[in-house]
């Protein structure tokens, strides 16, 4: 099966308005039913010992509540509303419900109760069991003949069992990132109260740490590696044998793989700066002020400070002057137009013939019943030549408004002139004759 | 026969490393583990560089806590002193550093975490009177935007001199020439002593000595 797409599942979840709001009574309660269920081998519970159990836990959590039945009522509709618990029986009002607790539950659950972290031990023998299946997987796709065998063979191990275990394994990485975190903080809690005295402790505490790190990332690195070129073989047989599918799931896992050795690199580099940093804080500062009296003297010279002020005194060198090459002044003369003779005297052109035309067009245009400057100019330029037509127009223009009375509105209309020109139009009134 | 590496000054004047850590430590940085092959080539050639520093007048120091510095004592050199934020977020700087909480985030601090405990130590109004003794009027709103504007002065000059690293827009990693701060109260019972052998040593001035350079400067400048 592909991943699915991140965006699609998140907008999804945002759709479904999923969420989780537990109380710590629910998590209690979950977790009395995880240890009840594990103690006496129960799949499910009815519903009255899940009411008997919430009164018990009630009873530790919140001592003197009231009306403790009515609070599991609520509480187990709580649960089952965010999908903590599922009614398996099914049958709805005949009989009082018969509940188990959901994979969201169990895993929730895990997370306070289980110690998962990684150690050598457990990493070993998921290592271990991880190399055997690999090999088994191997084996199967050096057999398989076809895309059945790929299929349960190789395919269905490896998103499965080993799936399961590398997750299983991450699962554990991640536990152990939690165990450093919590490391930390109790270095800074036993420097907090014991200061010189914790000094063996932590050096003790940090050393266990490292010295697990580095077995860990020892084991990662010699069997990653190891995994790695299994599963290469087997890509390259999915490969040969044309099984895109078994090809694309090997190769998620080897990125898994992958994954999980950086881990241990990443994890163990910089627990090693953390190791010399507690380190170097153990040696320039608790052991050289075994009293702790260093910061209540530096807190009361920093209260005092504007009183008796002081500054500490550093190098500082100019920076290195780096001097401009000399330039010798040039003197720029301003910037002028070359002097040219601009005023050409006019010339005498002879008006073209046809051009000569537009006063008999212009009258013709007007005694045939045109009555405004775009009608009489569309029937001129008809017959003027095309690269005389803005002349021309010009020529119309002042032979009807010299002839004829015209009349312009405020917003004069721009008309078209035979698609070419477009003109402000006016009309005239041909009725008064030729002035 | 010397324990460093370089058999002569002139190998170690001719490493890579020479011209970044000359031109860094002559700006004032402090040069400490975390700068790593900067660092060691430092004690790789300190036997060397220590006269080659004293010619130009001022002294190489090295530090047990693990860093170096130039301390500049003629005038051949140039010399400058912290400003008076700078002052008080350093050392407020190291005491966060002499302080287990830190241990855990590895060294690393949030930088609204100075700004609470300098005006814990301090308070608003005598941070913000001290960092701006010409200032008479007091708004607890322009004040608290003032003071926060000079912290991140204080601590961009800081970190230029290897006193703090910067790491994105909240975190802090401190560096343990923070130290220096704390150079008045170390081992002496007596703090006022303290810091009278650090001003006779050149690593630190009275206030009083330094107005009195400023006003100096300020007459000298009026008068070009």
């Amino acid at each position: 099966m592909p991943p699915a797409d991140p965006n699609r599942v998140i907008a999804a979840l945002a759709r479904d308005r999923v969420s989780i709001d537990l109380k710590t009574v629910d998590l209690c309660f979950l977790a009395a039913l995880t240890l009840r269920a594990d103690r006496q081998a129960l799949a499910s519970f009815e519903e009255e010992s899940l009411v008997d159990l919430f009164e018990q836990v009630c009873d530790v959590v919140e001592p003197g509540a009231e009306n403790p039945r009515k609070r599991a009522t609520h509480a187990i509709q709580r649960l089952r509303d965010q999908r903590m618990l599922a009614r398996v029986d099914g049958a709805g009002l005949v009989h009082a419900g018969e509940y188990t607790l959901t994979r969201l539950a169990a895993a929730v659950i895990e997370y306070f109760l289980a110690d998962e972290s990684l150690t050598r031990e457990s990493l070993s023998l998921l290592t271990g069991t991880l190399r055997s299946q690999l090999a088994e997987i191997l084996a199967a796709a050096k057999k398989a003949d076809s895309a059945d065998d790929f299929r349960s063979g190789v395919a269905g191990p490896l998103r499965v069992t080993v799936g399961d275990l590398v997750a299983g394994i991450e699962r554990r990485q991640r536990g152990l990132d939690a165990q450093q975190e919590e490391v930390r903080e109790e270095l800074a809690r036993m420097l907090q109260a014991d200061w010189f005295r914790a000094v063996d402790r932590c050096q003790q505490l940090l050393e266990t740490t490292a010295r697990t790190l580095g077995e860990l990332n020892e084991i990662l690195m010699r069997d990653t590696h190891h995994f790695v070129a299994l599963l290469l073989e087997v890509q390259a047989l999915a490969a040969d044998a044309g099984n895109d599918d078994v090809e694309a799931a090997t190769q998620r896992v080897i990125e898994h793989v992958d994954r999980i050795a950086a881990w241990g690199a990443a994890r163990q580099r910089v627990w090693s700066d953390y190791y010399q940093y507690v380190h170097r804080f153990i040696q320039d500062v608790v052991r050289l002020d075994p009293g702790r009296a260093l910061s209540q003297m530096l807190r009361d010279q920093i209260v005092g400070w504007k009183d008796r002020p002081f500054r500490l005194v550093l190098a500082r060198a100019p920076s290195i002057r780096l001097l401009r090459p000399l330039l010798v002044g040039v003197e720029r003369p301003p910037v002028t137009r070359p002097r040219s003779d601009r005023e050409s005297l006019p010339a005498e052109v002879a008006a073209g013939e046809t051009l000569g035309e537009v006063p008999d067009l212009v009258r013709a245009a007007v005694s045939e019943g045109a009555t405004d400057l775009a009608t009489v100019a569309s029937r001129v330029l008809a017959a003027i030549p095309p690269e005389l037509h803005y002349i021309a127009t010009g020529h119309t223009t002042e032979i009807l408004a010299r002839l004829w009375p015209t009349h312009g509105d405020l917003e004069r209309p721009w008309r078209t002139v035979l698609d070419r020109l477009e003109i402000e139009n006016w009309t005239v009134s041909p009725k008064g004759g030729p002035a | 026969m010397t324990g460093s590496s370089f058999p002569t000054l002139l190998e170690a004047l001719g490493d890579d490393e020479f011209p970044g850590v000359d031109l860094a430590l002559r700006r004032g940085r402090h040069i400490g583990r975390e700068d790593g092959p900067a660092y060691e080539f430092l004690v790789e050639a300190l036997d060397h560089l220590e006269p080659f520093y004293r010619r130009f007048g001022c002294e190489l120091v090295q530090r047990s806590d693990g860093f170096f510095f130039l301390l500049p004592s003629g005038d051949a050199l140039g010399q400058r002193h912290l400003s008076a934020g700078e002052m008080l977020v350093g050392q407020t700087l190291a005491l966060l550093y002499l302080d287990p909480a830190t241990l855990a985030q590895g060294g690393r601090i949030a930088r609204r975490l100075l700004l609470e405990r300098l005006s814990g130590l301090i308070g608003a109004e005598s941070l913000f009177r001290t960092l701006n003794p010409r200032r008479r009027k007091f708004d607890e709103r322009v004040a608290a935007e003032t003071v926060r504007t000079q912290v991140s002065e204080a601590l961009r000059g800081l970190s230029a001199l290897g006193f703090v690293d910067l790491e994105g827009d909240d975190l802090l990693r401190l560096r343990p020439a923070l130290l220096r701060f704390a150079d008045p109260v170390r081992g002496l019972s007596d703090p006022v002593r303290g810091l009278e052998q650090l001003v006779a040593r050149g690593e630190a001035v009275l206030a009083e000595a330094q107005k009195d350079e400023d006003s100096a400067a300020e007459d000298e400048e009026a008068a070009r």
